[in-house]
């Protein structure tokens, strides 16, 4: 499987993170304008839909305006024309009260009347209803001078619609409200945006998380779904080869558990053959008249030979034991029991050797968490070092001791020349080394107090 | 009628070795070079030794038809492959498991043991001391004055006990175990108060036995 450096900048996380950055730093000089722009562009919309909905909805601006305008147009205009031209409003604005009144103050109102109006104006009457814009608070007044100026002594007219047709224009609260809001709206857009982005980098890395910690059946991590093929991306990838790795390693190491223990198997076949054969001789050469001298040969040829023999024995027991291949079950159990029935099967051996067996587990059971046979094997183990190398003590005891304070102990005694003696069957000392291991896997702990009188060997929890 | 041996190895120098040395001890033997034909061999056999690498067939799976067919007779491993694995695999149903290079002394001794124990006696009493056994007839006697020695059920079971494991230290927990059926716990006492009668009825001397011996601290023997 190939991977790529580094992810395509397009894919990548980090584009996509530019990308918000980028917004973000934009946000001032571009959002903020547009805002504006979305403001006035619903501000507009709703004007235009308003009217829409009801066609005799006017605007006050607008109105203004246009009666200025118009009242522009009528300059030098005769009375039909400007009567002509107020009729056209009349039709337009039919709610509204239009009149005009000419420069000797005669009122010219388009009926239907409305609304009773002076029949002639005094200067005062014009100068107040201008400055009042109108007599009445319900009521929304425009007054033009006709030809939209004083000095055209045409007099002039004016326009008054009720406030309830009036568009309640965007005010400048409301429009600065509808601001605020569309800012609020770009925030939060621009939160979810952020949001969205980490919430999904965070997923991912959660997911790839758990299909660690979390083993499948068979004791290794589960492969992931590999999503986008960015950097996380890269990594559920690599995760997902490292998963196919440790499982081809892991289908591997069962081979080579399952190798290894048929190469000792048939290692210890290969040598213990031969073995027995040269034994067989051995044993066949013995029966017949031999000088003393050939005679001693012969039975130190049968030493070698067992030596050789248990040497075999602790070397693959040693290859399965440091390479973890030595199945061992613990559970608990009296070993005073063991202990009782390897030294009756070590016995006559004892007394064969002349060893005198002072042997003393009477009373309380011992209950270790060992294993049997690993527990046998580290007594024979100890048992063959007294014969091999302790004989000379002539003794052996076993006991249990407690002392106040500390877990009782199986003691192992000798009164051997002690374990930095020479001897003349010292090996590499495999049968300790094993004896160390197998304890240390039952959770046992051995001391020895070897001295030239003999050597105490102390095995407890 | 001597005891029959079935005996299976491939290896020639160590199966002629064998095979003549049990001759030479009294036994009659049968010896395939092969898993081959050892089922109807076996069916007159009052032992089975058994190779494990062999050609064919190994000698586990050889050993477990054997095992089927013939339940009672005992089959003794006999193989150059002495990691646990391996004699934990045997002894799932064979009686014993010895490994190689071994003496044929102790080769012998298991083989009696097994033999004793699988009940295939023989009709020649066994002589202890000044005692005579017929096992067969359960009837223990004084050799020098043909006097039936009457034991209770106990102490029977117990002497015999001893008898088939002729010449093994039996611990304490496993004579009391084999003869009352219950887990030991504690069985000391009974099991001494019983052994303390029955010395007094089959030992001259029951304050220095000779026929039942303690292994102090351990347990009991009984001497070939």
């Amino acid at each position: 499987m190939k991977f790529r450096r580094f992810p395509k900048f397009r894919s990548s996380l980090l584009s996509r993170y530019f990308l918000i950055v980028l917004a973000a730093l934009l946000f001032v000089p571009v959002v903020i304008p547009l805002s504006f722009l979305a403001t006035w562009l619903m501000n507009s919309v709703v004007t235009t839909s308003q009217e829409k909905a009801n066609p005799n909805y006017i605007n006050s601006g607008y109105l203004t305006a246009n009666w200025h305008d118009a009242a522009k147009q009528l300059a030098d205009a005769s009375p039909d024309k400007i009567n002509q031209r107020l009729k056209e409003y009349k039709k337009k604005y039919p709610f509204a009260t239009i009149f005009w009144v000419d420069h000797s103050g005669e009122t010219h109102q388009l009926p239907p009347v409305l609304r009773k109006l002076p029949v002639q104006w005094s200067l005062e009457d014009t100068i107040q209803y201008m400055k009042k814009g109108g007599s009445d608070d319900n009521f929304f007044t425009v007054v033009a001078f006709i030809g939209d100026s004083p000095n055209k002594r045409q007099g002039f007219m004016g326009i008054e619609v009720p406030r309830s047709y009036f568009i309640k224009g965007a005010s400048d609260s409301s429009s600065f409200s509808l601001f605020g809001i569309t800012l609020l709206l770009l925030f939060a857009f621009f939160a979810g945006l952020s949001y969205l982005f980490f919430r999904d980098i965070r997923k991912r890395l959660l997911t790839l998380e758990s299909a660690m910690h979390f083993p499948g059946e068979d004791g290794l991590p589960q492969k992931i779904h590999t999503g986008k093929a960015d950097e996380i991306g890269m990594l559920e990838q690599s995760f997902n080869y490292m998963v196919d790795q440790l499982r081809e390693s892991r289908i591997r190491e069962v081979e080579e558990e399952h190798l290894r223990k048929r190469l000792v198997s048939n290692l210890s076949h290969d040598l213990r053959t031969p073995l027995t054969v040269i034994g067989s001789h051995l044993y066949s050469l013995k029966k017949e008249n031999l000088s003393e001298q050939g005679s001693q040969s012969l039975t130190l040829m049968q030493d070698k030979m067992r030596d050789l023999d248990h040497l075999i024995d602790h070397l693959l027991s040693y290859n399965l034991l440091t390479s973890g291949k030595y199945a061992i079950h613990p559970k608990s159990q009296d070993i005073l029991r063991i202990v009782r029935e390897s030294a009756a099967a070590w016995y006559p051996l004892w007394e064969r050797e002349g060893l005198e067996p002072d042997i003393d587990l009477d009373g309380e059971s011992l209950i270790w968490p060992v294993d049997e046979q690993a527990f046998r094997r580290v007594l024979d183990n100890l048992f063959q070092n007294i014969v091999r190398h302790a004989k000379s003590g002539r003794y052996i005891g076993l006991s249990v001791e407690c002392s106040p304070g500390r877990p009782a102990e199986l003691v192992i005694h000798d009164r051997g020349p002690g374990m930095l003696a020479e001897s003349s069957t010292k090996g590499a000392g495999l049968g300790l080394a094993i004896v160390k291991l197998l304890l240390k896997e039952m959770a046992l702990k051995l001391d020895i107090d070897s001295t030239t009188e003999g050597t105490r060997m102390r095995i407890h929890p | 009628m001597a005891i029959q041996l079935l005996y299976v190895e491939d290896d020639p120098e160590i199966g002629s070795w064998v095979s003549q040395d049990l001759k030479d001890r009294g036994y009659e033997v049968k010896w395939l070079k092969s898993g081959e034909g050892a089922l109807d061999a076996a069916a007159d056999a009052h032992l089975i030794i058994l190779d494990v690498m062999l050609p064919g067939l190994d000698g586990f799976t050889v050993g477990q038809r054997l095992k089927r067919n013939y339940p009672q007779t005992p089959i003794l491993m006999l193989s150059a492959r002495s990691s646990i694995d391996d004699k934990l695999q045997g002894l799932q149903f064979a009686d014993d498991y010895l490994t190689k290079p071994f003496h044929p002394d102790e080769l012998t001794a298991r083989i009696e043991v097994l033999i004793r124990r699988s009940g295939s006696l023989s009709d020649l009493p066994l002589e202890l001391g000044h005692l005579r056994v017929y096992e067969r007839e359960n009837r223990i006697e004084h050799k020098d004055t043909g006097e039936e020695i009457i034991l209770t059920g106990k102490q029977f079971q117990i002497f015999m006990y001893l008898i088939r494991h002729l010449g093994q230290i039996m611990t304490k927990e496993q004579i009391y175990e084999a003869v009352w059926g219950d887990p030991y716990l504690d069985g000391d006492k009974t099991l001494m108060v019983h052994i303390r009668y029955l010395r007094e009825k089959i030992e001259l001397d029951p304050a220095e036995p000779k026929i039942i011996e303690t292994i102090r601290g351990i347990g009991y023997r009984v001497r070939a």
